[in-house]
């Protein structure tokens, strides 16, 4: 090779790692799934019901909203074991969608009373009839475990 | 007496006008007899017949499963709810009768929200794991059944019982005795057919119908029929005519 062949080829650049955005059934379809969402219930998706049993949880108050019992028979009333629900029963604590009390010497929980709350929780559950909605929300569950 | 009238036509009948007020009644029979039914038209009939809002705690099935079954007799306890005159709490043995045992408990504080006069609790059966102690359990139950008096409830109390047809041996922590009243609910088969029997066996302090009355679980609820006429051995769950047993027994001699 001379000296005007090696100046006629390009230079030699390393190939650009693809933009995982650009990749089908990546970032641009997670973008897509969740923009035409309404953006109240992304938000108690991304923020609060976050988890698959947060969801069983929070599914699980709704349609039975006057439970007051302990994380053991909670945890029975929805088939998992308590070990299994602590951290998420907690989680919800803390986002004030569950109330915690003490009962003599028992741990209660119950659905909050905040009407708010109540109602995101209500649209939530109301959304999450519609099959195309629980695609999307299992979508994003199933990203936020990995 | 100041009566609480069950609103099944033959059953208050039966009671002489109804229950005793702020009293325990015991309501046991086996599986699909009708005693969450005739819980939940107790407490349907005293919100709308008496102005008398309710309360159902209940420690197996889910209260969507009330809703439901509600619906199928014409009953709203969606909107019974939203109207503060029911609730129906999913909880456990051990959470009511601690939360009623101590001082504002979160059941405590929904009697009061909504003024509760009735309670429907389904079902006694599930103390008996709160302990293997006879003693010790009779003792619970007499203390959670005083509970729902101090809070002005008059109580309606099911428990199962295992057999199908047929008399059953008392538990010993029979609770029976700590109740005011006691309805026994039973299959009857007559003539290869299954018909059910109610039977008021107790109501302290007061008269009540002797005999076993039939009843249908219709689209209304609970309708309490006629007695069972020229049959004995009803509670048997195998009654015989009678003119069959006086002459069986005579022919046996």
């Amino acid at each position: 090779m001379n000296d005007s062949e090696s100046h006629s080829l390009p230079e030699w650049q390393p190939a650009q790692p693809r933009k995982r955005s650009s990749l089908p059934g990546t970032g641009d379809l997670s973008r897509r799934l969740m923009d035409d969402m309404d953006p109240e219930v992304l938000e108690f998706l991304k923020t609060t019901v976050n988890s698959f049993i947060k969801w069983d949880l929070v599914i699980f108050f709704f349609e039975n909203p006057h439970t007051t019992d302990t994380i053991d028979n909670i945890a029975r009333y929805i088939g998992r074991d308590a070990a299994v629900i602590k951290l998420d029963l907690e989680d919800l604590v803390r986002a004030q969608v569950l109330e915690q009390h003490a009962s003599g010497t028992l741990t209660v929980y119950a659905l909050t009373k905040d009407a708010q709350i109540r109602e995101k929780i209500k649209h939530f559950v109301s959304a999450s009839d519609d099959r195309q909605f629980r695609v999307k929300a299992i979508y994003h569950l199933i990203r936020g475990t990995r | 007496m100041e009566r609480v009238k069950t609103g099944i036509s033959g059953l208050d009948e039966m009671l002489d006008g109804g229950f005793l007020g702020q009293s325990a009644n015991l309501v046991e029979g086996a599986p699909g007899t009708g005693k969450s039914t005739l819980g939940m038209q107790f407490i349907h009939s005293g919100i709308m017949q008496f102005n008398q809002p309710g309360l159902i705690l209940t420690f197996e099935e889910f209260a969507q499963q009330y809703y439901d079954d509600a619906t199928n007799f014409g009953w709203d306890f969606r909107a019974l709810e939203q109207a503060n005159k029911l609730r129906v709490i999913m909880t456990s043995p051990e959470v009511s009768y601690s939360d009623l045992g101590g001082v504002d408990g979160r059941i405590q504080t929904m009697i009061k929200e909504i003024g509760a006069q009735r309670i429907l609790v389904d079902s006694l059966s599930h103390f008996d794991r709160l302990s293997e102690d006879p003693v010790a359990l009779r003792g619970i139950l007499y203390g959670f059944i005083n509970s729902l008096k101090r809070e002005g409830l008059t109580s309606l109390l099911t428990r199962e019982s295992g057999a199908l047809i047929g008399e059953l041996e008392s538990p010993e922590e029979d609770v029976a005795f700590v109740a005011d009243s006691y309805l026994m609910l039973r299959y009857v088969e007559i003539e290869s057919a299954i018909r059910k029997a109610l039977l008021v066996l107790k109501l302290r302090g007061s008269d009540h119908a002797k005999d076993i009355r039939q009843y249908e679980i219709t689209r209304n609820g609970i309708e309490v029929q006629s007695k069972f006429e020229g049959r004995e051995g009803i509670m048997s769950g195998s009654p015989r005519r009678m003119a069959d047993s006086f002459v069986e027994a005579f022919v046996r001699r």
